[in-house]
């Protein structure tokens, strides 16, 4: 799995590469904590967009490699290369089609922002391996959802629609497959850096007001 | 056998159904409703994937007697202390490491709220009834319903409802976030549903571990609840290395 980064005009743009399933592998995660910690120095880069390449976000972890291979030490690096993404100050969009499943799913809770498309689907499917989510994903969504519903999506590990993700706050907002693309690009222009957690309301309410007004 | 024990204990599959079972009121005779080492009994059992709360007859509880409680003849420094192991069995109840749904048909009053409010899932009939009516009496919720009411409502709710003492309905306590889902008839069927849907095919250390951690997350300081999270996977992923060789199984 290739992690593709690129920044245009002050646009980070990391890219899962592997499609159709865009499976996290070792690899991946190896590379994502290379390029967080060199977006960390970076000065021109003003946001970052995350997205899988293809019709899916991604399917999560490649349990077969990853099961065999993972110790603590290596689990908590990635925890804390996923938490490092969160505690950016710059804004940190995912942009997600298909499926964010898994691993994937913990990665989209560690953005700031999650667009998705209609026909998004979500899970956190790991109790359904016999696992638990390790970096970050439960404490993400307890935050988000509450602790009944993160129950319910924790232990019962289905999956569920973009208009569930809607209304249980774990998406921010549905646009058409056609349109995501530019939304997403013009959104992460629209917000100023240092980006402020408890201002995201206000910037994303602000961008969709400006957004439809220019339509 | 104790007088006044409140709870009767019993296991259907691999769930534990806690009765409150002193019909109709099902009052809480003393704040810890159970005795604590009965609770740790019943809670060992290392087959159990979860647990039901609900009570006996047409009513979840009234609460505290209070009527006893205001009693001139219980001088009021005793009841510090049992007020501390009722603190305590709630906090065992919400940390406990397997899912715990509260289901709610009547009347879900004071103490009894607070006994809902410490489970993780409210299920709550449509014509089931919520209050603190303490405020009534000139007295405070004392079981931790001062914080845990404001955790799951807003702090506005959470006021109106503490002093102003009124009974809210089902569908207001769902609005309001104290009540996790409506059902249209008894919410024992709808909470044991629930239940197996979300513990069936799972092994027990994985329902134990997967609690652990959401129990932890935003409890604990972050990077020991990291920590743990860390150690638990990387025992449950050997685990299933394991099994994996023996089953045979390829993902």
């Amino acid at each position: 799995m290739k992690v593709a980064w690129e920044i245009n005009q002050g646009v980070g743009e990391l890219i899962l590469s592997a499609p159709p399933s865009n499976s996290l592998t070792l690899s991946f995660f190896h590379q994502f904590g290379e390029v967080i910690r060199e977006a960390e120095k970076s000065k021109q880069l003003k946001a970052m967009i995350i997205r899988g390449k293809g019709r899916h976000f991604s399917s999560g972890a490649d349990l077969n490699e990853l099961l065999p291979a993972i110790k603590n030490d290596i689990l908590l690096t990635h925890y804390q290369d996923f938490n490092t993404l969160s505690r950016s100050n710059i804004p940190i969009i995912a942009s997600i089609s298909g499926v964010c499943l898994g691993a994937a799913f913990e990665l989209a809770l560690c953005c700031h922002f999650r667009i998705c498309t209609p026909d998004a689907v979500f899970g956190m499917p790991e109790t359904t391996f016999n696992l638990i989510p390790a970096i970050g994903g439960i404490e993400k969504l307890l935050k988000i959802a509450g602790k009944a519903n993160a129950m319910k999506l924790l232990l019962g590990g289905n999956t569920f629609s973009a208009d569930d993700a809607l209304s249980l706050g774990v998406v921010d907002k549905i646009v058409s497959k056609g349109e995501i693309n530019t939304f997403v690009h013009n959104l992460a222009v629209s917000i100023p850096t240092p980006y402020h957690a408890w201002a995201k309301r206000f910037y994303l309410n602000k961008f969709i007001r400006q957004y439809h007004l220019n339509d | 056998m104790e007088q006044d024990q409140l709870v009767t204990f019993e296991i259907i599959g691999s769930i534990g159904i806690l009765t409150l079972d002193a019909p109709p009121g099902n009052y809480l005779p003393v704040p810890a409703f159970i005795p604590p080492e009965l609770f740790s009994e019943w809670t060992a059992d290392e087959t159990l994937k979860g647990l039901i709360i609900h009570g006996s007859g047409r009513n979840f509880s009234a609460g505290a007697d209070l009527a006893a409680m205001l009693n001139p003849a219980i001088r009021p420094e005793l009841s510090k202390p049992l007020l501390r192991q009722g603190h305590q069995l709630l906090s065992s109840i919400e940390d406990l490491d397997m899912p715990v749904i509260a289901a709610i048909n009547g009347v879900c009053f004071g103490g009894g709220l607070e006994i809902a409010l410490a489970c993780h899932i409210r299920i709550a009939s449509e014509k089931s009834l919520f209050a603190f009516p303490e405020i009534n009496r000139n007295l405070i919720p004392g079981l931790g319903g001062t914080f845990r009411l404001p955790a799951l409502t807003t702090r506005a709710h959470a006021i109106t409802t503490i002093l102003g003492g009124d009974i809210i309905n089902a569908h207001d306590a769902y609005s309001m976030g104290i009540v996790d889902q409506v059902t249209p008839s008894d919410s024992f069927k709808f909470a044991l549903e629930l239940m197996e849907k979300i513990t069936r095919d799972k092994p027990v250390k994985v329902i134990r571990y997967a609690m652990r951690a959401l129990n932890n997350a935003g409890k604990i300081n972050p990077e020991k609840a990291a920590l743990i999270e860390s150690e638990m996977f990387c025992e449950l992923a050997s685990d299933e290395v394991a099994r994996r060789k023996i089953t045979g199984e390829h993902l």
